[in-house]
């Protein structure tokens, strides 16, 4: 009966002990919003209802919405997004229950559609403006009992707006750069050679500037040709390039190559365009030419390169050396 | 030469033939004459070209009848790719806890980023903290760390070794996928930028090729000075994961 009694009391000790307990566990975040990327070619005077949809995968959280403008960081497609809010376009939210700025709660595995509308005042200027729609959430604000340092979720959506009265955009591409990254350049009467071993990957570098006032996405291929007749081609990826600004465009099959598992080959220790990889020998003309929707001006440029089996041949020297060796010995002892 | 002799030479010759060729990536080539279609030996091999990248063609002036009649055109989502998994982020653990602290004696915590998307997509995740730790009367503060000074000293978009005792402040180190080239080892730092001193946050990952689950660990590092006030300590870390344009 005594055991009875210590086992009872034991068991409501920690029964007790894990209800009341306070041990804090570690509070995990995780957002989905969808659409990545709103697009939207917009009169004056007009305005567009988007939904967007907000899910919450772990604990529950209280989030509150924003829309800041952002500019592109450098040509790599990264943007800095602007500690203020300006620019002509209107923001707001069509919720019944909040509008932007304000606080609402998400359970675990819930989803909360956000219906932003997007209003282009009368007189608005013509061009284009680029927003990121920020969902963030909201650290506790009670003091911890140790130094801590809690940390804040947020993710955005970027939204492109071109404001045009008309419906015409202008376009105004240009390539600065076209090149393969050589494992060897020599200069020959003022010319680049650039040299690879027929075994290197062949890593090439495009990057397209936006002269125009609006954002502009290129379509094309880049095409290898060899000394034979033999010839590949790569599609474009259509990435926009926003105005007044330079973008590193890429091409298929790269996008499929993971360089975070080959950072020790050199062709992916810089951003590139593209990666060829093959056994190439003799010498290779690269050309693209890039479109940018129709009646849009076709722009192109051309870079070449050779190769040769150097890796080979070495070896191959090598080999004979340590042959003639061997057999001047195997002789000399008969 | 004896027959014995031209013997060995071949054997020598096609042993070291097989170790001085490596392994070739390819690349399928072809003109109207032929073409030479190689195995899917290496990272790119092989024809890759996918359904996906033609089963839209919206890009441009397109649809200029539509925008006469509504005034707007919308396009959802990116041209180049079709995902029904929408682009997320996850942190492990958003109370980063460095307990005690005890001059001299650098105390870590971790969490874990990760970024979802479901086909290839550019992203980047930024940091930036609202504010130095400091206590809530705002009395004192710890500084952003320098790591170990002299040539080791490190920057909000430089990362260098932060090994020394007596280098204080606090800082992070970041290791996985898609981190900064800069964070060598564990043992290389950056101070957080700081908002109320107008620094730009730091992008502390990002990819053109995204993928599932890629997963970065940020370790936070503070160490204290002997005469750091007393107090408990805390400040705000923002990240904001963004997909690209």
């Amino acid at each position: 009966m005594k055991i009875l009694r210590f086992l009872f009391v034991i068991f409501i000790f920690y029964f007790l002990f894990f209800i009341s307990s306070k041990e804090i566990n570690a509070q995990q975040v995780s957002l989905s919003l969808s659409p990545p990327l709103i697009e939207t070619v917009i009169k004056p005077g007009k305005s567009i209802l988007v939904a967007y949809t907000l899910v919450n995968y772990a604990d529950p959280v209280i989030l509150s919405t924003k829309v800041l403008p952002f500019e592109p960081k450098n040509n790599f497609g990264q943007i800095k997004i602007k500690e203020e809010f300006d620019g002509p376009i209107r923001f707001s939210l069509d919720n019944a229950d909040f509008n932007l700025g304000q606080e609402f709660f998400l359970k675990t595995n819930d989803r909360q559609q956000l219906l932003l509308r997007i209003r282009v005042p009368e007189g608005a200027p013509e061009g284009d403006y680029y927003y990121t729609l920020l969902a963030e959430t909201q650290p506790p604000t009670a003091q911890a009992e140790k130094t801590t340092s809690f940390a804040k979720a947020t993710i955005g959506s970027n939204i492109l707006i071109t404001v045009t009265e008309s419906g015409k955009v202008e376009i105004k591409p240009k390539i600065v750069l076209f090149e393969v990254l050589p494992r060897y350049r020599f200069s020959f009467f003022g010319k680049k050679i650039n040299f690879f071993d027929s075994t290197d990957l062949i890593p090439l570098v495009l990057v397209v500037e936006n002269k125009g006032k609006n954002l502009i996405k290129p379509e094309g291929q880049i095409i290898l040709k060899g000394n034979f007749g033999e010839k590949a081609k790569f599609d474009i990826v259509p990435q926009n390039i926003l105005f007044q600004s330079q973008r590193l465009i890429t091409a298929t099959p790269s996008a499929e190559i993971d360089c975070s598992t080959l950072s020790k080959i050199k062709a992916c220790q810089s951003p590139i365009s593209l990666i060829m990889s093959g056994f190439f020998l003799g010498f290779y003309r690269l050309s693209t030419s890039l479109i940018f929707g129709e009646n849009s001006p076709q722009i192109s440029a051309s870079t070449s390169f050779f190769a040769f089996p150097l890796k080979i041949f070495v070896g191959l020297v090598i080999v004979l050396a340590i042959a003639v060796i061997i057999i001047k010995r195997f002789t000399a002892e008969e | 030469m004896s027959s014995k002799a031209i013997s060995l030479l071949i054997i020598v010759f096609l042993f070291l033939l097989l170790f001085v060729i490596r392994s070739v990536f390819a690349v399928n080539m072809e003109s109207p004459l032929f073409k030479i279609q190689y195995g899917e030996i290496g990272i790119a091999g092989g024809n890759k070209t996918s359904d996906n990248y033609n089963l839209s063609d919206t890009v441009g002036q397109t649809a200029a009848g539509q925008f006469n009649s509504t005034g707007y055109i919308v396009k959802a989502g990116f041209q180049y790719l079709h995902s029904i998994i929408p682009f997320r982020f996850s942190i492990s653990n958003t109370n980063i806890n460095f307990g005690t602290l005890i001059a001299n004696t650098p105390q870590t915590a971790t969490t874990v980023l990760t970024v979802s998307f479901g086909a290839a997509g550019q992203y980047q995740v930024t940091v930036i903290e609202e504010g130095k730790l400091r206590t809530l009367n705002e009395a004192n503060n710890i500084p952003d760390t320098q790591c170990d000074g002299g040539a080791n000293t490190c920057s909000e978009s430089l990362a260098k070794p932060w090994t020394s005792s007596s280098g204080y402040g606090f800082g992070y180190n970041m290791s996985g996928n898609d981190v900064p080239t800069d964070f060598v080892d564990s043992t290389y730092f950056r101070p957080f930028p700081d908002r109320t001193e107008n620094e730009s946050p730091a992008v502390v990952m990002s990819s053109t090729n995204v993928g599932k689950n890629r997963q970065a660990t940020m370790t936070f590092k503070v160490n204290i000075s002997p005469i750091q006030p007393a107090g408990k300590y805390q400040t705000i870390i923002n990240f904001v994961a963004t997909p690209s344009f």
